[in-house]
Parts: C-alpha cells; sequence; structure tokens
C-alpha cells in the first residue's frame, strides 16, 4: 500500500518540529450492502473507502490530520500540517521498521469481493422469507446484507510497519408486526469476522429472519411494562450491553484517563459482586471485535478486566496509556481513516459462573425476564446507563407470566455490578456496532445468563 | 484529478458503456478540530476528504456505486458498480434521474470568515472556554472537552442531461462538557454554540452555560413512579422529535414503517402544534436550494394548527403517491441512496417562554437531557421509555434536579396531547429545532 521510503520521509516531517511520536494509518475498504424492503431488493451497493491519516504526539497532546489524497505529496501535506500544530516538544529518532503482515488469510474462505451479489442476494431472500412465513400479522420486513473487506497499513516511529485486512460479514433482518393500529418491531443481526463461508457455518439466514419476526409479533401481543424497581434476570447473548454500558465504557482510557469515570484509580478494589468475572478480548479467530493488530499496529490481547469482582486491567490506546503511565492493550480503534483511533472494546463479555438457569428465575419471586435487550447508551462521568427490552417477560412468584413491551433498566454502572447475585454457565456472544469518539465499530457483547436482585424498570 | 474533470471523464465514460442516464452526488468537505482539557490543547485534528457516488439506469433499472479514489480503476470500478448494482435492483417504483428544474430559489449569500480566521485563534476560544467553566463556580470539578471545531462543505450534483448545482456551507460548532461535584454527588451539563461565522462565538458564554447546566444537576435524586405533567425543554424536545422524524417520511409511510400513512389533512396533534419544513431557512444547516434528486427547495407546515398537510416526498415517493414532490430527497451521506428526510425541521414557537410554560404547569417535570434515543425509542411503534434528567416543579418554580428516572409515552400521543408550544425555538448544532414544549401527563418509572 505504501513505499517504506515514503513512509519514512512522511514520519520525519511529522516529527520535524518537535513531536515524539508519529504514525500514518493508511486504509482502503471495499463496502457491499444489499438492502431488501417488501419483498423486493431496493438497493446493491459498492462503496470504496480510501485515505490516510498522519498523527503526532507531543507528550500527551495529539495532533491528526487525515486525507483522500494518498500520493507522496498529499501525505507530506499531512505531516507538514500536524508538525506545524506542534511545539517545543522534545522531539524523537525514527526506529528502523520492523516490517510485518498481521493478516492470517487462512482465516477467511471466501473473500466477499470475490463472490458475486446474486448469491448474496439470495441470503437475503432466504431471511425475507423465513419472516414472512412466521404470521399474517407480519406487515414489513427489512433485510440488510453488509460485507466489507478493509486493508489497512499502520506505520510509526518506534519502527512498526504492519499491514491487516480485516474482513465482516452480517445480515440483518428487522420485522414488523401490526394490528393496524400499533407497530412492533423485532430483529436479530449476527455478524462475523468472515467471509461469505459465514452462511456455511455460523448463521443461518432463515433464522434470522424467524427470529427478528417472532420477536415482533410476540411484542405486539404484550401489554406494556410495568415500572417500578425489580429484581431483573438478564439472558445470555446480547445481554452482555449491560456489561457493556454499565462498565465497559467507563473502563476505557479516553474516561479513565483524566480521572472523569468512576472507575479511575479503582485497580484492584473491589468494583463487582464476587461472581463477576469480565473479559475484553481481540484475538478469538473470526470473532465479530477481533483484529489481529489494532488500529495502532499494536497486536491485540485477551484482557481480564476483572475477577472475582476485583478490578484488574482498564482497556488502554497508545495516548491514553501516555497519559495514563500504563502500556497500551492493543484496544485502539477507529472507524475509518477519518478518526484519530481512542480506547475501545473489542469482544467483551462476563465469564460464565457456576448457577442454574432454572434457579435464578424459580428464586427471584416477581421481577422482569429480559430476554433479549437492546441498544444502550452511558455517561461515564457519573456511571448512569440505560438500555432497551427488545423481548421482556414478566416473572409472577417465580414463574415466567407473560411478554411485557417497552420496558428500559436504567441504573449506575458501580451499584449493578455489585448487585449482581447469579451468574449462569452458558455464555453466549453477540453482535453490535458501539459508537464512541473514534466512531462506530464492530463489538462482541456476551455474557451468560445473570440475575440482578434489583434494577428500575422504566416502562409505563 | 482535478474533480469537475474527473466527472466529465466519469458522465462520459457512463454514456459509452450504455447507461441510459446517469448522475453525480459528490460531497467535498474539510475540517478543523481543537479540544482543549487542563489548560492545553489535548487533541487537534485536521481533514479533508470528498466522497463520490454515481447512480444511474442501466437497462432500466437504478444502480449506484461509490468511491473516494479518483482514477481510471474508479472509473471502470463505479461503472461496473452500477451496472451490477441495477441488475439486481428489483424495486417496484423505478427511480429516475431528474433533467433539472427551470428555477431555483435564490438564497441569501452570507459573509463567512470561517475559511479565514487562523488555527491560533481557534484554539484560543477553545482554551478560553475551558476557562470559563472552571471559573464559573467553585464546583466545577472539571471540564471533559472545550472544543472547537469549523467544517466547510460542498455538494456538487451533475448529471447526462447538463444539470450542475452546487451548494456550500460553512459553519463553526464550539462546545464544553462540565462536570460539577458536590460530595459524593456528580452533575454534567453542555454547552453549546452553532454559528456561521467565527466572531459569533462568545466563549464565555458556552463555557458559563456548560458549567451553570453541570451544577444545576447536583445533589440530584429519583422520584417515585408515578404520572407526571412533563415539560421537555428546548433541546431535549429537538432529541425527541429528531429520533422520531421519520414518521413524517412518505417513504416510511409506504413501507408501512409509519402510523401516519394515509392520514393527511386528519388532525394528529394539537392545536398549538405546527411543525415546519424549510430549507430556505437563513442559516439553517440543512438550508439548500435544491433537494438530493435536484428538486427546488420548498418550505411547509407539515402540521398546521395540528392537522397534517402532507407527508415528506421525494420524487419516487411522489409518484407512487400521485402527488408532487416536496423537495426532501435526501442522502445521508454520499454512499448512501437517495432516500427521504426533512431539512431544516422545527416546531413553529409559541408566545410563552420557559419560566412562563413552568408556571403554567405547577406541579411536574421539567426534562432537560434524554439518554439512549437509540436504544429506548422505536421510531415504527412511536414508543419511548428514556433515562431522563431535569428538575422537579413544584408551586410553579424549579426546586431541585431530578436524575435516575425514565419518562415513557408514545410519540404519536405526545402529538395530540402537547398542551403549550414555548416561544424559546433552539437548533442545538443540527437542522432539527424545537423550542420547549408542555408535553402533558407522561409516565415516569423512579424510586
Amino acid at each position: 500500500m505504501l513505499d517504506q521510503n515514503i513512509a519514512r520521509e512522511v514520519l520525519a516531517c511529522a516529527v520535524s518540529t518537535g513531536g515524539d511520536f508519529a504514525e500514518i494509518f493508511m486504509e482502503d475498504r471495499i463496502d457491499h450492502s444489499i438492502l431488501m424492503r417488501s419483498g423486493r431488493i431496493e438497493t446493491v451497493n459498492t462503496g470504496r473507502l480510501h485515505g490516510a491519516g498522519v498523527r503526532v504526539f507531543s507528550g500527551t497532546n495529539a495532533v491528526y490530520v487525515h486525507t483522500n489524497d494518498t500520493s507522496r505529496e498529499g501525505l507530506m501535506n499531512c505531516a507538514r500540517q500536524a508538525a506545524s500544530a506542534v511545539r517545543g516538544g522534545k522531539g524523537c529518532i525514527l526506529t528502523p521498521f520492523k516490517a510485518f503482515d498481521a493478516a492470517r488469510p487462512e482465516e477467511i474462505l471466501l473473500l466477499p469481493t470475490d463472490v458475486k451479489a446474486a448469491l448474496k442476494v439470495e441470503k437475503v431472500r432466504a431471511a425475507d422469507a423465513a419472516a414472512r412465513r412466521v404470521s399474517s400479522e407480519i406487515v414489513q420486513v427489512n433485510v440488510n446484507y453488509l460485507d466489507h473487506v478493509q486493508d489497512v497499513l499502520i506505520a510509526n516511529t518506534e519502527g512498526v510497519f504492519v499491514t491487516d485486512r480485516r474482513v465482516r460479514t452480517r445480515l440483518s433482518a428487522s420485522a414488523v408486526a401490526s394490528s393496524g393500529t400499533e407497530n412492533q418491531t423485532g430483529s436479530d443481526n449476527p455478524g462475523a469476522s468472515m467471509g461469505f463461508e459465514i452462511f456455511d457455518s455460523r448463521v443461518d439466514p432463515e433464522k434470522v429472519g424467524e427470529t427478528a419476526a417472532h420477536q415482533a409479533v410476540t411484542m405486539l401481543h404484550a401489554p406494556v411494562c410495568p415500572a417500578g424497581v425489580m429484581p431483573v434476570v438478564i439472558d445470555n447473548g446480547f445481554g452482555g450491553v449491560i456489561f457493556h454500558e454499565a462498565c465497559g465504557h467507563s473502563l476505557e482510557a479516553t474516561s479513565v484517563a483524566f480521572g472523569l469515570s468512576e472507575f479511575s484509580g479503582r485497580l484492584g478494589q473491589q468494583v463487582a459482586s464476587k461472581c463477576v468475572t469480565a473479559i475484553d478480548e481481540g484475538v478469538t479467530p473470526n470473532e465479530w471485535g477481533s483484529l489481529h493488530v489494532d488500529d495502532e499496529g499494536t497486536p491485540t490481547t485477551h484482557l481480564t478486566l476483572i475477577k472475582d469482582g476485583v478490578l484488574m486491567n482498564y482497556m488502554i490506546d497508545k495516548l491514553g496509556g501516555r497519559r495514563m503511565n500504563m502500556a497500551p492493550t492493543g484496544s485502539g480503534r477507529r472507524q475509518s481513516y477519518a478518526f484519530a483511533p481512542t480506547s475501545r472494546m473489542r469482544n467483551t463479555f462476563i465469564a460464565p459462573g457456576h448457577d442454574d438457569e432454572a434457579e435464578m428465575i424459580a428464586t427471584m419471586g416477581d421481577g422482569l425476564y429480559a430476554k433479549k435487550m437492546g441498544g444502550g447508551s452511558v455517561n461515564p462521568a457519573t456511571g448512569e446507563f440505560n438500555f432497551a427490552v427488545n423481548e421482556g417477560y414478566l416473572v409472577k412468584d417465580g414463574k415466567i407470566a407473560h411478554p411485557v413491551r417497552g420496558a428500559s433498566l436504567i441504573g449506575k454502572g458501580s451499584q449493578v455490578l455489585m448487585k449482581i447475585d447469579r451468574v449462569g454457565r452458558d455464555l453466549q456472544q453477540a453482535q453490535g456496532m458501539c459508537g464512541s469518539m473514534s466512531g462506530s465499530v464492530p463489538t462482541n457483547v456476551g455474557q451468560p445468563m445473570i440475575r440482578v436482585q434489583d434494577m428500575t424498570v422504566g416502562g409505563r | 484529478m482535478d474533480m469537475n474533470l474527473f466527472i466529465d471523464k466519469l458522465l462520459e465514460a457512463a454514456r459509452e458503456a450504455g447507461l441510459t442516464s446517469a448522475e453525480v452526488y459528490c460531497a467535498e468537505g474539510s475540517s478543523f478540530r481543537a479540544r482543549a482539557m487542563e489548560g492545553e490543547i489535548k487533541d487537534y485534528q485536521v481533514s479533508s476528504s470528498s466522497g463520490l457516488n454515481l447512480r444511474g439506469v442501466w437497462e432500466g433499472r437504478m444502480g449506484y456505486a461509490s468511491t473516494q479514489a479518483y482514477d481510471e480503476a474508479a472509473i471502470a470500478q463505479l461503472i461496473e458498480g452500477v451496472k451490477e448494482s441495477a441488475s439486481l435492483t428489483e424495486a417496484e417504483e423505478q427511480d429516475e434521474i431528474f433533467a433539472g428544474e427551470k428555477e431555483y430559489p435564490v438564497l441569501e449569500k452570507k459573509e463567512s470568515d470561517i475559511a479565514s480566521v487562523s488555527a491560533q485563534e481557534k484554539l484560543d476560544a477553545c482554551l478560553a472556554i475551558e476557562k470559563a467553566a472552571l471559573e464559573a463556580d467553585s464546583r466545577v470539578w472539571k471540564v471533559q472537552g472545550a472544543s472547537v471545531s469549523t467544517m466547510s462543505s460542498k455538494t456538487i450534483l451533475r448529471n447526462s442531461y447538463g444539470l450542475n448545482l452546487t451548494s456550500e456551507g460553512s459553519l463553526c460548532l464550539a462546545y464544553a462538557s462540565a462536570i460539577a461535584k458536590d460530595g459524593e454527588s456528580a452533575g454534567t451539563g453542555m454547552g453549546l454554540g452553532c454559528f456561521g461565522r467565527f466572531d459569533a462565538l462568545d466563549p464565555q458564554k458556552i463555557g458559563r452555560e456548560a458549567a451553570q447546566e453541570a451544577v444545576s444537576h447536583l445533589n440530584g435524586s429519583s422520584v417515585p413512579a408515578g404520572e407526571y405533567r412533563v415539560i421537555f425543554r428546548n433541546d431535549a424536545m429537538c432529541d425527541l422529535l429528531g429520533t422520531f422524524e421519520g414518521i413524517f417520511s412518505a417513504e416510511n409511510a409506504q413501507q408501512k414503517l409509519s402510523l401516519l400513512a394515509g392520514r393527511e389533512g386528519e388532525k394528529i396533534a394539537a392545536e398549538a402544534v405546527t411543525l415546519m419544513d424549510d430549507p430556505l431557512l437563513p442559516g439553517g444547516l440543512a438550508t439548500s436550494a435544491f433537494d438530493a434528486e435536484g428538486s427546488a427547495s420548498r418550505t411547509k407546515a407539515v402540521i398546521d394548527k395540528g392537522v397534517l398537510t402532507t407527508l415528506l416526498h421525494s420524487r419516487k415517493t411522489a409518484r407512487k403517491q400521485g402527488v408532487s414532490t416536496t423537495g426532501n430527497a435526501s442522502r445521508a451521506g454520499y454512499t448512501s441512496p437517495v432516500r427521504v428526510a426533512p431539512t431544516n425541521f422545527f416546531f413553529q414557537p409559541g408566545e410563552k417562554d420557559l419560566q412562563q410554560l413552568i408556571s403554567d404547569m405547577g406541579e411536574g417535570l421539567v426534562i432537560t437531557d434524554l439518554a439512549g434515543l437509540h436504544a429506548g425509542a422505536n421510531p415504527t411503534s412511536g414508543d419511548f421509555s428514556l433515562l431522563s434528567k431535569g428538575y422537579l416543579v413544584k408551586d410553579g418554580k424549579v426546586c431541585g434536579a431530578v436524575e435516575q428516572i425514565t419518562v415513557a409515552g408514545n410519540f404519536y400521543q405526545v402529538l395530540k396531547n402537547i398542551r403549550a408550544v414555548g416561544s424559546d425555538l433552539l437548533f442545538p448544532g443540527s437542522s432539527t429545532g424545537s423550542p420547549s414544549v408542555d408535553a402533558g401527563v407522561l409516565n415516569v418509572a423512579g424510586k
């Protein structure tokens, strides 16, 4: 993608005014998407993203300049602009490049760019048809197929010169069930760091469509969820969004570095109930949030965030590492060259525990069983989080009574972690897109079934 | 390659490749952003980028492809992409490339200093914002980010019929997010300003606003669950309107994703509600003389005193329904297909300011922050259940902060239940705007 001599020249220019670290991130990415609505293929879109950015550090301050012009002159221009914003740093000497190729191409069996769009369309049709078969109340089905092949190159003044290829494929279905005066929706969105072989081993398009449709129909016939404080059992898979929001974001260097997070300065302390162990890792082959190297060229890691309730690690990017005086954890990520990287989650989950799933519900009394969670958000400064329950059931006297809709869960991260009193055995992960300062990146969330002693449930 | 030269070549190649008609949508932009913290510039970003989308008709059907590389290889890739896309598409109503209107509205030209202001002046403004926030109140503990951004953008729409339209804009966005602490309690607040000129930016005001807002949320508590009268402050109401604006799209209605399908002419909201879509609004972030299909922009009341007068249309959705386009064809980005979206979209302000709305309400809540809108609100059903912050109102006066509650309701119902629309119309750095709104009674979950 880039000649080493040009890379050296650009980096040297970038640190010429006193910067003590410089980095080039170059990207060429092909996206392919297919959208089916109302039983018709509506759009088939290919796109090519192409550009590069130059980043310079001076101490704990950073400058980032990016462009579409990846010619030598375009990159030099970025370097000059970046250098002009740095004044009076201590400078640095370029370490000779130790070039390596991070990609393990054997993991991708069918590169999406080699697969005919007509074959992708077949998968979309299968999901659509399956969703429509579920019920006559299904009035609308949207199916979205997405794949991308992203080639990146990262070079820096510390001798990194690495290329990586990231390949991802995802199929999303959303269904609307309607009674005429009311609409309810359901969705399912599995994906992986895989090519088209995802449909041989991991994703069954018919199941995706059916899952979305069943959820919509179930919710259409559900009364609204009562509001109140109650025990909540959260199912495995996407239920892991609770950890992602309640705790994950607050363990990112972005929040921790300036003491802004409620978990700042709490390494070694009990921050969660003893039954909670939480992991963030980027190394499992083919997982949605996995990377060979992060977007700063650091190899990804398997990181224990919390062990038996005790805070062990933060997720740290290079700049965050400087600000915290700690080593990067391979957590520097960005949506594209148009964003400076920052600390982000990869595949983040609560590890399996020892509790029995049936017992958890049987002994909870009256409460909420959140079978399928939606998205959420958090304010790391206060720890206040919220998320939506896409498919919930009211539990009465330890028995699942009936579905309820419109529920949301709110709380403060540090409090909810301490209130987890059961962690089940069956870990499942699910795919999401996580938005933050460096854009939207693919992340896995996950957990076994867990129980929170009490939470505020929003409803009507 | 020069962009217009590249487009010339691309349109010529499209013709040679047998595309019946073709259109190029190109978005170019440059931006600057700096963020100050602890008296230093911590982040500094400069960008220039562009992207181009080709859509064209091949064998009677529309295909799309886009690129950020502008070489010979890109031309071939775009045309191949359009053909492949068109050959697989099976939309019922076929899109067409619009030759163009005879006339377009003429927008008032505004002189802007944004292109000429120096980086140093912008850095100084960041530092001044942070300082102002820290000095405004002793309880302000930290400022998470005091930032100033400037952006310039240019959209080019050209097609094989010779249409050649350009729209340009620039703006300056400044914001501060402050954290206040008082014992164990923490409160966050934001100050925000969006300006057509850099010299309109007042760092003191933005810093002070962030500080006051953060301090005002200190020592908040939850309230008992139940039904409460709720006023959504202008910024919170903007978020709510922005989340549900899709229900006014004819495209969504035709796809059964909006419950407003076929309800034009009916009363769907309270008398006090007039909802405007005004692409010609001076200084608006979505102000443009033409839409993404090249139709001339026009101003309309989508809801006029409670009555739904029209949904928002592109040429495609209008054709399907046998009406005229409202000039609301839109692309979310250069890679996105043409869809329907509002332009400058806002509730027409009423007579009373927020203070008067509060005293009229007597008892209830003022909601200032809604969190998790992408998750806790369902644009298709209209249902929402959102983590909220604000203030408790008793005897017509604000008396303390409220946090850790959810406010739940249904947007379609809220439109009907609105009791009053305030006078304080705000566009918080977006093209969606609203005054504060007394939304009537809603369900609140708390302690």
